[in-house]
């Protein structure tokens, strides 16, 4: 009788407000499918709403499990091994300690100067390339874009060497000219190379957006007395801004979140211009790992990248939406 | 109504009287053929293109015809095609590792390549079946929809390193979280970071925990731009949810898909970041271009070897890709878009 209440109850829950609790909680009872598939079948909507719901707390647990574990390891005290699935104590002093025992803020500032160095220089340079390809007709397009497609069938490992040569082995560029001594360790070293790598992409994106863009408004701006470059960062940028945020997201995040070329072309403390991916790895010792510092400092990398999704989660998809998609 | 802004700017810009070079500049473009302006503004990104990525990419090729000399990080005398054989034959007595297959007998170039395009396979269908739920999920209109998108967006923003510890957290030999019940069930073993096939599953199960994100973003661009009239017209003739998913969804979000997956079928074909920072290691889970980075900073540099592999992997990267686009373009016929 009491179970046939509960049961009762969350039924009514159930079908009245349709949230998460209320759809996680059907496994145990199997009195009230009847009642559920004589509702659902009447009313279909609010089946799908529930199925929805139901995989949204699956699809949701997954996405966030992995994040939740790391932040339980942040909590444990230094040198506990074995971490329970719920955390014993709050305890947040790791996230201060980080701070203190190396200077993580300047590996965060490092790998987001490179982040944003790159997004900056690219978005400009790549725009100027996207307009040509997307609104002007030249010869050899197409084998242009066509090389801009065979540069990302390679890995970076690839690239590494004679890059590597030239920066640190004075091995002429081009065999024409050498880059001076000094630039190896200096954000020129890493700024450089991915540039180069996260261009094409760039350039993909805002040659479908700027080509999408009328002629004639080009034109009115044209015949109002701007110049062509004007037109370009005066009426075409602004007309696409979608799609150069989509761009510029895809490369800072590329960039914030690489591992291959920041991590070598620089050397291992932070004044040495050394990404996050250092500061995370200095609680690493000969002789002992700081697991929850790591894990601390991995919590507080992610922040930045997280704000700029939240901000921008809207431009992204709209961006891609629009356009990027569509060739 | 922001055109009009963005053409009153312009305007009202130009007529402000710009700095004297800028202005020359500018002048100057106008006299231009299209031809030659188009030019001008490719230079600055070619010449970037030109500096750090087509020749270092031309001269790893060239590197990739001449001999290794293990010692030293040079190159050795001209030898043509031989590297490549050698490769693809197994006569490479310096390989770097036993890998999966300790008995020497199959080329460690096949175990490397059978080994990546199954990761390939497995990431990029995992990654498109969870990029579907959750863009399903992001399309959906409900309270606290911003929140939902963002947690689903936010692993897709972590770097490689920090997905590479969170597994290697949950993974650790003894101590992480699923290490044991998965042994006990008697799916790992007690080493499952060291085991092939264990160490295998991890790393493809972090792929696609951290790109199927990337993959929602871009299916949900697709779902978006699906137009919402043909879903009105479905409803006046009665079609159920699985047809309209089954005749309207699917071949419409198609193309989109082949994309998303080409992208993503690109990045599995050069996996090598996760493989390191969960401490898997190339020995256990080496994938082609583990390969490359072995030869290239292992305990015999082999320069010319490493180049080679890494020109066969752009040859495997180049094959799966006609394949997508044979798809991408039998999908546009069939559609009427082409």
């Amino acid at each position: 009788m009491s179970i046939d209440a509960r049961n009762h109850e969350d039924a009514e829950t159930f079908d009245g407000s349709g949230d998460e609790s209320g759809g996680e909680s059907d496994d145990d009872n199997r009195s009230p499918i009847q009642r559920w598939a004589d509702d659902w079948i009447r009313n279909p909507e609010k089946a799908y709403a529930v199925m929805l719901v139901f995989l949204g707390g699956v699809l949701l647990t997954t996405s966030l499990f992995p994040l939740y574990w790391l932040f339980n390891v942040a909590m444990a005290p230094p040198g506990q091994t074995d971490i329970p699935l719920l955390p014993e104590t709050i305890d947040l002093s790791a996230f201060v300690q980080v701070f203190q025992q190396v200077p993580f803020a300047r590996f965060m500032f490092n790998s987001l100067f490179y982040a944003f160095t790159v997004t900056v220089f690219v978005l400009l340079v790549a725009s100027l390339a996207g307009y040509a390809f997307g609104r002007l007709e030249f010869r050899g397009k197409t084998p242009l874009l066509f090389a801009l497609l065979v540069l990302s069938f390679f890995p970076p490992a690839t690239l590494f060497i004679p890059l590597f040569r030239a920066f640190n082995q004075q091995v002429p560029m081009l065999g024409l000219f050498t880059l001076p001594v000094e630039i190896y360790g200096t954000p020129g070293a890493v700024v450089a190379p991915l540039s180069a790598f996260t261009m094409p992409l760039a350039i993909f994106i805002l040659t479908t957006f700027y080509g999408q863009i009328p002629d004639g408004l080009e034109e009115a701006a044209r015949v109002e007395g701007t110049t062509r470059i004007g037109a370009l960062f005066r009426v075409i940028m602004p007309l696409s801004a979608p799609g150069v945020a989509t761009a510029g997201i895809l490369t800072f995040i590329t960039v914030y979140t690489e591992f291959f070329f920041s991590f070598l072309m620089t050397g291992n403390s932070a004044a040495e211009w050394a990404p996050v991916v250092d500061g995370v790895i200095a609680f690493q010792t000969q002789y002992t790992v700081r697991y929850d510092l790591q894990a601390a400092a991995s919590l507080i990398a992610i922040v930045p990248v997280a704000i700029l999704v939240v901000v921008a989660q809207d431009k992204i998809i709209s961006g891609l939406t629009q356009g990027a998609l569509k060739e | 109504m922001s055109i009009a802004v963005a053409v009153e700017q312009g305007r009202s810009e130009v007529s402000g009287g710009a700095d004297g070079l800028l202005t020359r500049l500018g002048t100057w473009t106008e006299n231009l053929s299209e031809q030659a302006y188009a030019y001008l503004l490719l230079a600055p990104g070619f010449l970037v293109l030109l500096l750090f990525a087509f020749w270092p990419l031309a001269s790893a090729i060239r590197m990739s015809f001449f001999a290794d000399v293990i010692t030293s990080g040079s190159l050795g005398e001209f030898v043509g095609l031989q590297n490549y054989v050698r490769l693809l034959t197994n006569t490479n007595a310096l390989a770097p590792a036993a890998f999966v297959d300790p008995s020497f007998e199959t080329p460690i170039l096949e175990q490397a390549l059978f080994m990546t395009v199954g990761f390939a396979v497995l990431s990029v269908t995992g990654e498109t079946l969870l990029g579907f739920l959750y863009a399903m999920l992001m399309k959906a209109e409900y309270k606290g929809r911003r929140l939902v998108r963002l947690f689903i967006i936010l692993p897709w923003a972590i770097p490689i390193v920090i997905q590479g510890m969170i597994f290697f957290l949950l993974f650790r030999p003894g101590y992480g979280l699923l290490t044991e019940p998965l042994q006990q069930l008697g799916i790992f073993s007690s080493l499952p970071l060291n085991t092939t096939f264990d160490a295998f599953v991890i790393v493809t199960v972090a792929d696609v925990w951290k790109t199927s994100a990337f993959m929602a973003l871009l299916i949900l661009a697709g779902l978006e731009s699906v137009n919402q009239d043909l879903y009105e017209v479905a409803d006046v003739m009665g079609a159920s949810r699985w047809q309209r998913f089954r005749y309207i969804t699917f071949p419409l979000v198609f193309p989109v898909l082949m994309v998303a997956m080409l992208f993503r079928t690109m990045g599995a074909l050069r996996v090598y970041g996760i493989i390191e920072s969960t401490t898997v290691g190339c020995s256990t889970v080496p994938s082609m271009t583990c390969l490359v980075t072995q030869m290239m900073f292992g305990s015999a540099t082999q320069y010319g070897s490493a180049a080679a592999v890494s020109v066969l992997i752009a040859i495997v990267v180049g094959l799966f890709i006609m394949v997508y686009l044979g798809f991408i373009r039998r999908s546009n016929q069939s559609l009427g878009l082409a």
